[in-house]
């Protein structure tokens, strides 16, 4: 792993805090703590317990070290620990396990313009109403609303902005919003008894150890649950309040709530920077953006590449306690396998045999993971430790030199051939891929979806060791419909291995339609671990398919995709071949 | 500058046909507009 | 370890597992070990309640020993949930872990076909046919060891990193945390009082 160290501009062991700096610091920018509340020097802390505990200079900002310019902050230093010169460092560490914990993002309200968000000045959000309250706030603590620096005496929070909402692409709980508005209403109640609040929701979730409790104090402290989200904020053009219209699903009255002030109790999304981490580490998310585990329940932190663990807001949204938790079970599983000291790795990975490699470099193009080396004239060759056993190479290879250890042609074959032994013609043929597809046909047993019984499934690791000859092979064994599955382009599990797939199924199309052979007799279907609805759908339309298809058709297929009689291998046939399958 | 063209495709599970663009180097998953099934094939040079 | 003579005869034991109900009472567990004895190559079959407990895993072990079999066919759950407690079975018993092979009869058959013996049975039948003609090309394997660097990353300075990264240290680990902002602390550090307890977030 390479970490870029940024560069502070300021030593970190040299400066003492004394603020000196800050204090003849000409320029002030938005204060990102105070969320643009207050403001802060070119040279700041990040916040008084930051850690650490020393100044940064935002480059951004600064007008630099030009004596013309400026330049005041390291005149005044006595530590000298301003240091104009500093740079980005290239920091590279070699690390045996990996935990991911990169959190989440707020969410942005300004888009749900029914609230006014950018319109209004005493609309904020849930995030900013922390720093209004805080001791340590742009107001020291002393609770006022933006438009005027008065003390709002009527505060409405409006839950789920941005949660449960499928209108905006965000159906998810965000998890925390409720009992971070109750805690407000706690927080206001005992700070200021005079004030109102009111909270509109659709559903109170407190559900924690102790939650029900504080919801409960909430209410006898006064605080009014309103079920029912707003449609929309208006402003009294006169008195600057801001009316609240909102139907109360409860009594099934509209009403107009006139209030000085309204929180937005912002959800949460997924850290913007997820996707450059599930690049690095190759990661797959779930459908709604957040990293999905290699198990719901019993691999809760288990990364799907090894040696990676979630801790934390990036895995699905969850309190400070569950991700306190959470930090603690990732902890253990990193710890543990460090503690092995070494890590054994499936013994699913390619084997080249170099008699029968016919040097193309063929394997080497399709391999996801850079696994295979190969140069012009040369034999390829495998690093073992880099092989996941996705098993592309092997379905690629047509001179029979790769042997994916333990999903050997042979047993993949021997499997089509002993389903395919009787009745072949009452049967639903399927490949499907371990960590997608036939995951996806244990959710539909999980959740007792069902199906008819006619498929029959064949687990490969990866799409893309399905090889042509397999599904030549089962039609030739009389098999009316095959379907080749594997995980959607997103989840991969071997980066992008599935590509390999479409070519191979694109090809065998036109193969088949060739051979006299009805195309739509194969199929290609996309089906994550959690479609179990989706597999059994599928299922289904392929018993439909399958019914389609005349005994005729069946014997038809068998004697047209017979074998031609093997010619000698030429020799000199790698630059054919190559053109052939990137065509 | 990647270019873009309209493609033909068909649904191999539902059959219907339609147009597409296709960005060159675009790496994109497929699926029919009509039943949302992944199998589709490209029928640029299958004509013949 | 026995070591496996490329030339000895296929010896192939199938384990069919009723788990409970839970593949019986869809499944004719007897006729799919009445079928799974007519395949070549199958020398003993036996049925089990639970194939996963421990009884159940001393007949493989047993039987392994008693008919000297040297490939095992497990008729039972899905590979990815017990795969690697069937191959730490048949490595107590003396065989290479990777001469076993599952079937699924439960979540790939009785739970999605119930009311339908019939077509379950023969989908089931099908199934243990499909591991035993796989399991008769299935070949010893060695797992390669891959040393691993005692170092950990923790990516993200919030609550979750700051509380992993704390834990593996005190495990004894180096650790490494990498944070893009100036300070550690995340999003928790802007917020006042948390709850449930009330206090500060830093």
């Amino acid at each position: 792993m390479t970490i870029r160290r940024k560069a502070r501009y300021v030593d970190l062991h040299l400066c003492n805090s004394c603020g000196d700096c800050a204090n003849v610091c000409p320029v002030t920018a938005p204060d990102e703590y105070q969320m643009g509340l207050s403001s802060r020097k070119a040279v700041y802390i990040p916040f008084p317990q930051a850690v650490p505990c020393s100044y940064i200079l935002d480059m951004d900002t600064c007008l630099g070290n030009n004596p013309i310019a400026c330049g005041k902050c390291a005149d005044v230093c006595e530590k000298q620990a301003i240091d104009f010169d500093d740079a980005d460092e290239l920091v590279t560490r070699e690390v045996g396990a990996i935990i991911v914990a990169i959190g989440l993002d707020v969410y942005d309200p300004t888009e749900m313009d029914e609230y006014g968000y950018t319109r209004f000045d005493d609309v904020i959000t849930s995030m900013e109403f922390e720093r209004l309250i805080c001791a340590g706030g742009p107001t020291m603590g002393h609770f006022v609303r933006p438009s005027d620096q008065q003390r709002p005496k009527r505060i409405g929070f409006i839950q789920c902005v941005g949660s449960r909402n499928p209108k905006i692409g965000r159906p998810y709980c965000s998890n925390i919003c409720c009992m971070n508005t109750i805690k407000d209403t706690l927080l206001l109640a005992d700070h200021y008894p005079d004030t109102e609040n009111f909270v509109f929701y659709q559903d109170i979730r407190a559900f924690g150890k102790g939650f029900e409790d504080m919801f409960q104090r909430s209410k006898e402290a006064g605080t009014r649950y309103i079920r029912g989200l707003p449609g929309d904020i208006e402003e009294d053009p006169e008195t600057g309040a801001l009316i609240v219209t909102v139907e109360n699903t409860t009594s099934g009255r509209l009403e107009r709530h006139e209030l000085d002030m309204v929180v937005l109790s912002v959800g949460v999304v997924p850290a913007k920077d997820r996707d450059k981490i599930a690049g690095l580490l190759t990661l797959s998310k779930t459908s709604d953006g957040f990293f999905m585990e290699t198990h719901p329940k019993l691999k809760p932190v288990d990364a799907p590449t090894r040696g990676v663990y979630f801790a934390g807001f990036c895995e699905s949204p969850k309190d400070i306690k569950d991700s306190v938790c959470q930090a603690g079970a990732a902890s253990s599983r990193a710890g543990a396998l460090l503690n092995a000291g070494e890590i054994k790795i499936e013994a699913i990975t390619s084997v080249i045999d170099p008699e029968a490699c016919s040097m193309c470099g063929l394997c080497a193009s399709v391999c996801p993971y850079g696994a295979i080396t190969w140069h012009k004239k040369e034999v390829a060759t495998v690093i073992e430790a880099a092989c996941a056993g996705c098993g592309a190479c092997g379905a690629t290879c047509t001179f029979g030199a790769i042997t994916m250890r333990h999903f050997t042609d042979d047993q993949l074959l021997g499997q089509v051939r002993a389903i395919l032994a009787e009745q072949p013609e009452e049967k639903v043929f399927v490949f499907a891929c371990n960590w997608c597809s036939y995951a996806g046909g244990d959710m539909a047993g999980i959740s007792r979806i069902r199906y008819p019984s006619t498929n029959r499934v064949v687990r490969t690791m990866c799409s893309a060791r399905v090889s042509e000859e397999m599904v030549l092979e089962a039609f030739r064994c009389g098999a009316p419909v095959v379907l080749v599955s594997g995980c959607h382009y997103a989840d991969c599990h071997y980066i992008d291995a599935n590509r390999q797939t479409v070519k191979r199924v694109q090809k065998l199309w036109d193969k088949l339609e060739k051979a006299g052979v009805r195309p739509e007799r194969l199929q290609l279907e996309w089906i994550s671990a959690a479609e179990g609805q989706k597999f059994a759908k599928v299922m289904q339309q392929m018993e439909d398919k399958r019914k389609l298809v005349t005994p005729d058709e069946i014997a038809h297929a068998r004697e047209a995709l017979k074998p031609k009689k093997k010619k000698a291998r030429p020799a000199k046939k790698e630059p054919a071949a190559v053109t052939e399958a990137t065509a | 500058m990647a270019t873009t063209t309209m493609a033909p495709f068909r649904c191999m599970m539902c059959g219907h046909e339609y147009q597409e663009k296709v960005v060159q180097g675009e790496d994109v998953e497929r699926s029919c507009p009509k039943c949302r099934s992944n199998s589709i094939r490209h029928l640029k040079g299958t004509k013949k | 370890m026995a070591t496996l003579d490329k030339d000895s005869e296929l010896r192939i034991g199938v384990f069919v597992c009723d788990c409970g109900l839970n593949i019986a009472g869809a499944v004719d567990c007897g006729a799919v070990c009445e079928y799974a004895e007519t395949l070549d190559d199958v020398v003993c079959v036996v049925r089990n309640k639970y194939t996963c407990a421990d009884p159940g895993q001393n007949e493989i072990k047993h039987a392994v020993r008693e008919h000297r079999l040297n490939r095992v066919v497990v008729a039972s759950c899905t590979p990815r949930q017990h795969e690697p407690t069937f191959r730490q079975c048949v490595l107590e018993a003396g065989l290479n872990p990777y001469l076993m092979e599952m079937a699924n009869l439960r979540e790939h058959c009785s739970w999605v076909h119930p009311g339908d013996w019939d077509g379950a049975t023969a989908k089931a039948k099908d199934l243990v046919a499909s591991a035993v003609g796989r399991a008769r090309f299935l070949e010893e394997q060695v797992e390669m060891a891959v040393p691993v660097t005692r170092r950990a990353l923790v990516i993200g300075g919030g609550v979750a990193g700051i509380e992993a990264a704390l834990e593996l240290a005190e495990q004894g680990h180096q650790v490494t945390l990498v944070e893009k902002q100036a300070s550690i602390g995340g999003i928790m550090a802007q917020l006042d009082k948390t709850y449930p307890t009330m206090d500060c977030s830093i």
